[in-house]
């Protein structure tokens, strides 16, 4: 009796007695900057340079996001660059100098757009603005179906912009960038490359949501989970190898109800309308020199796309790895996504295309 | 008739080496279903981010309301028994009081506008980092 | 078991006095609040435990049926939840005892079958609970708490047995039949 007691007092404490010892050399840093929420792991580095490094992540996001913003001026008589150039197409074809930077992004942009049929336009920024998203904080607006239409028929298109010895100019006056499903994968790969450049083997990097991985979390791989579209919970979680990167498009990430109907910020540009069947769509993006860009990228036009075309719009971008939840939140995974995914509901229905 | 040192020594003494085997067997059991079963699934505390850093960590074995002021206002965070949720905001959309109760480890709610987050912990995280 | 219409056997008269002592410690049990729910000592077990050594399986099954039965129409929860948690998890550490009677006695005394019959009767009522009760509650969290329960609990219930039957040889100056 008394063995008894004493053996399991003795278990119990080595089991606490290990997990404490695990100690991991793990630091873990949550900001808000970018509009949204950055979140980065740095695994294997002493806390005091992890830390520094981190912040130098942080602060070049936080200029990267004066740079781009859509809306927001950096002072009050200094507009951000893109909303300078935005300014200067809509007052016809003047060149405005822009910079390397910048005219890097907008032609790796516009070869995106093109790749997608321009299911992926970063130049419908007037449609976005008409249904309210370009606000810190926004609600349901009055829909003004003839103004879209005419938004629509203006055609605004990535390859309205010419760019020579980065002077920039639009030949479509309709033309306005909206950097929003671009940016945050860009600031993911310049931080991974400047990671990497440091000597950094190990990190996590997440900008609101889009996630890239370098090395692993000590002996395992990084592992993710990927959010429920209608519940507060993860609904699968995966591992997340060297280089890869993982994006997730949602129409619960920013979205107002009207008449009980969700308008999500997925505007589709044909027909100028918030995309109402699809609850997200997730892209697993193998390691390439723009993985955190794909990531952010690939899964506007697939979550655009009927759901008979969803499948091609994947492969478009070279993307393997998907997985869509419907309106009626059925979920189809693409093979290769399926050996990957650890549903954490294991009472999960799904379908697997090839 | 129950003279409790005496017997106790008395009692160990009628252990066979089967009876050993089922104790030492249980006891394995009962480890690795800790192990297991406190892992992941199993809250212990909710942890409260404003900005940067974190606030508070609460164990969520309590009833009680936390208020915390952040750059828009101040929010109403509520633990009860084993769960936590924003029940009250000053943001505008309110995503974050929808989220409704977190209940399993891993689970987190953020509410951007005013830069609070809540993150249940466990035993071990589920994940390093969630994907939305 | 022989069956008389109105006369009863000595054979009914035990298992009615041995069903009324395991009925009273059940009593006893149930007006003692638990500091965690569903975490109970089961002390009525020991009557079974007693009852199987002494006068086999069958007498053993009645005793506990019996007072499953009883206590609840005493307790007044007769067809309640409780009452289904506890026939569920009377049911099933019978069959466990049933099982566990094999065992070669030379190496597992009354202990062991305390411990096996304890951890199947919190089997039992999880099973009851996650089927029927609460199917969507996450109870696997307690899990661990009723195992280590059903391990001290067995395991003490099983050393008083063990020495209540030790104690009936050593008076009586005989042996316990197996």
């Amino acid at each position: 009796m008394l063995a008894t007691l004493l053996l399991l007092a003795l278990l119990g404490m080595a089991v606490f007695a290990l997990n404490a010892y695990n100690k991991e050399p793990l630091y873990h840093s949550q900001s808000y900057v970018f509009g949204t929420l950055v979140d980065i792991s740095i695994y294997g580095e002493p806390d005091e340079r992890a830390r520094l490094l981190s912040n130098h992540i942080l602060q070049d996001f936080q200029s990267l996001h004066h740079q781009l913003h859509a809306w927001k001026p950096v002072s009050e008589n200094q507009p951000s660059e893109l909303g300078a150039l935005n300014h200067a197409f809509s007052q016809g074809k003047a060149p405005v100098s822009i910079s390397p930077q910048l005219a890097e992004m907008l032609t790796d942009a516009t070869n995106f757009s093109v790749k997608s049929h321009g299911l992926f336009n970063p130049a419908i920024g007037h449609l976005i603005s008409t249904w309210g998203f370009q606000r810190d904080e926004f609600g349901a607006v009055n829909i003004d179906d003839n103004k879209i239409k005419a938004l629509v028929k203006s055609k605004p298109g990535m390859t309205d912009i010419v760019i020579k010895n980065y002077n920039a100019y639009s030949n479509n006056m309709a033309v306005k960038l909206d950097l929003g499903g671009y940016a945050k994968g860009y600031a993911l790969d310049m931080a991974a490359d400047y990671l990497r450049k440091q000597q950094v083997k190990h990190a996590l990097i997440n900008i609101g949501g889009n996630i890239i991985a370098l090395g692993q979390h000590g002996k395992k791989p990084w592992r993710v989970g990927i959010q429920h579209p209608r519940q507060p919970s993860a609904i699968a979680t995966l591992d997340l190898p060297d280089g890869w990167a993982i994006g997730t498009s949602g129409d619960y990430q920013r979205y107002f109800t009207h008449n009980g109907k969700r308008y999500c910020h997925i505007i589709d540009p044909r027909t100028g309308y918030p995309v109402q069947h699809t609850q997200a769509v997730t892209v697993l993006i193998s390691p390439q020199t723009h993985a955190g860009v794909l990531s952010d990228v690939a899964s506007k036009p697939i979550f655009i796309e009927a759901a008979e075309n969803k499948a091609q719009a994947a492969a478009v971008f070279g993307v393997e790895n998907w997985m869509v939840i419907d309106q009626k939140s059925n979920i189809r995974v693409s093979k290769a996504m399926a050996q990957k995914l650890h549903w954490l509901d294991t009472n999960v229905k799904f379908t697997t295309q090839p | 008739m129950l003279n409790l040192p005496h017997n106790l020594k008395h009692a160990i003494k009628t252990l066979r080496l089967g009876d050993w085997l089922i104790v030492a067997g249980s006891v394995i059991i009962i480890v690795y279903l800790f192990q297991t079963l406190w892992s992941s699934e199993h809250a212990t505390k909710v942890q409260i981010r404003l900005g940067d850093k974190i606030y508070a960590t609460y164990t969520l074995n309590q009833q009680r309301d936390v208020h915390v002021h952040g750059p828009i206002g101040t929010a109403v965070i509520s633990i009860a028994q084993g769960k936590a949720r924003f029940s009250k905001s000053p943001c505008h959309n309110q995503y974050c009081v929808h989220q409704g109760w977190l209940t399993r480890a891993g689970q987190a709610a953020i509410c951007l506008p005013n830069q609070i987050s809540l993150e249940l912990i466990g035993e071990n995280k589920p994940y390093d980092s969630l994907n939305y | 078991m022989k069956h008389t219409p109105i006369q009863t056997t000595a054979d009914d008269h035990r298992i009615a006095k041995l069903a009324a002592f395991a009925i009273a410690l059940h009593m006893i049990e149930a007006v003692i609040p638990s500091p965690i729910p569903g975490v109970k000592p089961g002390i009525a077990n020991i009557v079974t435990l007693y009852v199987l050594t002494q006068y086999g399986f069958a007498t053993a099954a009645w005793v506990s049926i019996l007072r499953v039965f009883a206590s609840s129409l005493l307790l007044g929860q007769f067809l309640s939840p409780t009452f289904a948690l506890s026939l569920g998890g009377a049911i099933i550490s019978l069959l466990m005892l049933w099982l566990a009677m094999h065992l070669p006695r030379k190496h597992f005394s009354i202990v062991s079958l305390s411990i096996l019959a304890a951890f199947a009767h919190i089997a039992g009522q999880l099973i009851i609970v996650r089927l029927w009760l609460i199917p969507h509650a996450s109870v696997s969290y307690l899990i661990p708490i009723f195992a280590i329960a059903a391990l001290f609990f067995g395991l003490i219930n099983g050393l008083i047995t063990a020495k209540l039957l030790y104690n009936k040889a050593s008076n009586k100056q005989e042996t316990p039949s197996p």
